[in-house]
């Protein structure tokens, strides 16, 4: 579970990303990359001595300028649990390749299931 | 072959370092350096002071190879003199890796020394605090540089 990762996971979530000119930026999470990019929406962004506010329905914020980000509590745990969801479909996936082959086989031309338009009308 | 050198380094090391704890600060006896060193500090309570010199105290979770880090019941601390201290809690922080400075394990026992001997103020006392603090160092810095200049000295950086 990197960084990058528990960042993704907080798509959609009220984030506080501190900049490095020391101006705060509260707001909804849309997206982020991996350069720590991010969009954010419904952003309030409170200046460096903390007295003047701006509104913003939409926010970019360039990844090299971030100090840091405020997240949510749980987040970590969330996390974790999205990492163990995301490795258990793996292994499902790896051990179910059986039955993957003979989904793909149904509709070849020698197996008796196959009930192709074409073959229907030949 | 290797075994066998590896063990005449490590009993060579014994003889240079008086205890463990000198042999554990020499680079080699990590396995990684770099940001990997971390792996050690993992879900233990560390400090990390920026490059600003403000200072996150809380549980390290994750980082990354640009030591991003994740710190979890996060803390900001602020120490003043060698009598005051204030703290502002941060909960879950995702640092950049650009602006830390230093990361480094805590030892509970001397920190709770440390503490007991502080009172603890208000936070934002404290930060108006530094703020003047650094403001006269500040302006000492310049009076000193203007001095030098007028007496034909380049003052260095």
């Amino acid at each position: 579970m990197l960084p990058l990762f528990l960042l993704a996971t907080a798509k959609g979530e009220p984030i506080q990303v501190e900049l490095k000119n020391n101006v705060t930026i509260n707001g909804y999470l849309v997206d982020c990359d991996s350069w720590m990019n991010l969009t954010l929406e419904n952003v309030l962004e409170v200046d460096a001595t903390g007295e003047h506010f701006k509104k913003f329905p939409q926010f970019y914020v360039h990844g090299v300028e971030i100090k840091g980000v405020r997240m949510d509590e749980n987040i970590i745990d969330r996390a974790r649990q999205k990492e163990q969801r995301a490795r258990n479909w793996n292994n499902n996936n790896n051990s179910n390749n059986n039955q993957r082959r003979n989904y793909n086989n149904r509709y070849s031309a020698n197996s008796s299931g196959g009930n192709r338009g074409n073959q229907r009308q030949r | 072959m290797t075994q066998n050198q590896n063990r005449s380094q490590t009993a060579g090391l014994s003889d240079v370092f008086q205890n463990d704890s000198e042999k554990d600060l020499y680079l080699e006896s990590y396995m990684y350096t770099t940001a990997a060193a971390l792996v050690g500090s993992i879900d233990k309570i560390v400090t990390v002071t920026l490059r600003e010199g403000r200072v996150f105290i809380g549980i390290l979770r994750t980082f990354d190879q640009f030591a991003n880090l994740v710190l979890q019941d996060t803390v900001e601390r602020i120490y003043i003199g060698d009598d005051k201290y204030a703290e502002a809690p941060q909960g879950v922080f995702l640092i950049r890796g650009e602006n830390v400075s230093l990361v480094g394990e805590i030892d509970l026992d001397q920190q709770d020394k440390d503490l007991e001997k502080r009172s603890q103020i208000p936070f934002p006392e404290a930060q108006r605090i530094r703020k003047e603090l650094v403001a006269a160092k500040q302006a000492k810095t310049t009076k000193e540089r203007e001095l030098m200049l007028s007496k034909g000295f380049e003052p260095q950086s």
